[in-house]
């Protein structure tokens, strides 16, 4: 049922992987559309100039970098498309670059998660870069082209799969430095209280079990909604108990009549 | 070059296909970057090129549907009848066919993957008479929405790419496309009641008869041997329009007057912040 978001090929010296990319992760928050109080029609967006108030046509409206406060460069789409990144010839290309420990890279380069899936005639170069990877315990930095933007990237063996991460690049990430509560020197501590600190911390370690922590926030709001939608007269129709062929055919033919009905009436 | 693990000889990049300038190098760049959304609708069934071999403006152009002899032996192909199609099943026969000038592709209704020929959606393809456009036929479609929806149909409209707009609904049983219940029969009922209650605005049948001030509702696309635009396909106009997948607000706001065109550069941007809007609960993989 999954469909990759992208294909392409990993390589790497005289190795060439073709591979899709999945999405490893699917965010599962509720969303809601907006309504309108007294009607419940559903409540529409228009885009508005500030300037004179009136509606403006997607066609007239066009990218302002803001300089300073009011102050717009002007960048018209074709000039950002000339400089939109393009791998030489098309070629899709997961290039890698090094190789490096794991436990060097801080995770708060992490971005985004895909699998790597082999495509036609990649399974044995992909099994070969996975269990090279995994016996030297090394994750591969690699560049990548996806959707028109160069992203920096992690490529790292999971039991017998390919995960890719995408990553922030080094300036997108704040020093903490930059924070004047984490710059000031730390506190004087004696052993004493670090030994109790340290005993307490180990008394709570436990292995992590993703499965064991759960959304409450979503469960509760979930429950409101099937508690809120069960007092509905509303009957969502029922696609287990889907209607034979003819029926359908003579539940179209009502629905027609009535329509024409409404119609002439 | 190689695209996907295959080997292919790209020829005539530059030469300019379309009136805007637009080269056979941008279509086969389009179609490259655009399969990853479009190939799961062309995957299994046979596919009609239409080629423009020296551009739009030469206004020769042919549909091609049997195979070239030159064809690389990696390309699937479905033969029925004295007929073998291609079958784009990968990135690398998308761009074999866009090599071939192939700007538009089209495709029935069904998969080849058995005898059986069950379609997996109905199209009513709304193609607006003399003095009606891209409006009327958004106005259309949502009747017809408003029709199906109760009766548990899922349902997805494009815009042709050209002049309409494309109604694709699945049912909510699978359907065959001949029979009493079938697609045909069904798409044909649909367009005639659509008619019968605004015969105003509304004809079902492609006659001769004066079509002014009114949108045809063509359900004759609904057999397996006919064949409609692609989705995501290019078209063959002056500037290299696709038949683009469209949200329901945006039909709504084409009802109400906003164009609705989009050319390959637009709808690389659309698929980047949408994603792909032309999935229906149940699709195959």
């Amino acid at each position: 049922m999954a469909r990759p978001v992208w294909n392409g090929t990993i390589s790497f010296a005289l190795l060439s992987v073709p591979v899709k990319l999945f999405t490893a992760t699917r965010p599962k928050d509720i969303s809601f559309n907006q309504l309108e109080k007294s009607t419940g029609g559903r409540i529409k967006q228009k885009r508005v100039s500030a300037t004179t108030g009136e509606e403006v046509a997607a066609a007239d409206i066009v990218k302002g970098y803001e300089l300073r406060k009011d102050e717009y460069v002007i960048i018209d789409a074709e000039e950002l498309e000339a400089l939109a990144p393009r791998d030489a010839a098309n070629d899709r290309v997961i290039q890698i670059l090094d190789f490096v420990d794991a436990t060097q890279i801080d995770p708060v380069h992490y971005e985004k998660a895909y699998y790597v899936a082999p495509d036609k005639g990649g399974a044995r170069p992909y099994a070969l870069l996975v269990q090279a990877m995994t016996a030297a315990n090394k994750v591969a930095i690699a560049k990548v082209v996806l959707r028109q933007k160069e992203y920096l990237t992690a490529l790292r063996a999971k039991g017998s799969v390919l995960c890719l991460e995408t990553m922030y690049f080094a300036d997108e990430v704040v020093d903490p430095n930059e924070i004047d509560e984490l710059a000031a020197a730390g506190p004087e501590l004696n052993d004493r209280e670090l030994d109790m600190a340290k005993m307490l911390v180990e008394a709570s370690s436990t292995d992590f079990e993703p499965a064991k922590y759960t959304d409450d926030y979503r469960a509760k709001v979930m429950a409101l909604i099937e508690s809120k939608a069960a007092g509905h007269t509303y009957e969502a129709p029922a696609l287990s108990e889907a209607p034979k062929v003819l029926d359908l055919m003579a539940a179209l033919e009502a629905s027609l009549a009535a329509a024409k009905a409404k119609k002439s009436a | 070059m190689e695209v996907g693990g295959r080997q292919l000889t790209l020829t005539n990049l530059d030469k300019v296909l379309y009136p805007d300038g637009f080269t056979k190098g941008q279509v086969i760049d389009y179609y490259v970057r655009i399969a990853p959304v479009m190939l799961p609708y062309l995957t299994g069934r046979a596919c009609t090129m239409v080629r423009w071999p020296d551009g739009v403006d030469s206004g020769k152009h042919f549909f091609n549907k049997n195979l070239p002899s030159h064809t690389p032996e990696w390309v699937d192909r479905v033969t029925q009848g004295d007929v073998t199609y291609g079958v784009v099943n990968e990135v690398a026969t998308l761009v074999w066919m866009a090599n071939l000038a192939a700007l538009e592709l089209h495709v029935p209704l069904h998969r080849m993957a058995d005898d059986s020929l069950m379609p997996d959606r109905m199209v009513f393809d709304l193609d607006p008479g003399p003095d009606t456009g891209v409006q009327e036929c958004c106005r259309i479609a949502i009747q017809i929405r408003a029709l199906l929806d109760p009766l548990g149909f899922s349902m997805v409209a494009k815009t042709s790419g050209s002049k309409g707009v494309q109604l694709y609904a699945r049912p909510p049983v699978p359907l065959p496309y001949g029979g009493d219940g079938g697609v045909t029969a069904m798409a044909k009922r649909i367009a005639e009641g659509m008619e019968a209650s605004d015969p105003a605005n509304v004809v079902s049948r492609q006659t001769k008869e004066l079509r002014h001030g009114k949108v045809l509702i063509d359900w004759s696309q609904n057999v397996a041997a006919k064949t409609t635009v692609a989705v995501y396909s290019l078209r063959a106009r002056a500037t290299p329009t696709v038949s683009t997948p469209l949200t329901w607000p945006e039909v709504e706001a084409g009802a109400d007057g906003h164009v609705l065109s989009f050319t390959a550069p637009d709808v690389l941007d659309r698929v980047d912040t949408l994603g792909d809007l032309f999935g229906l609960p149940g699709d195959p993989p």
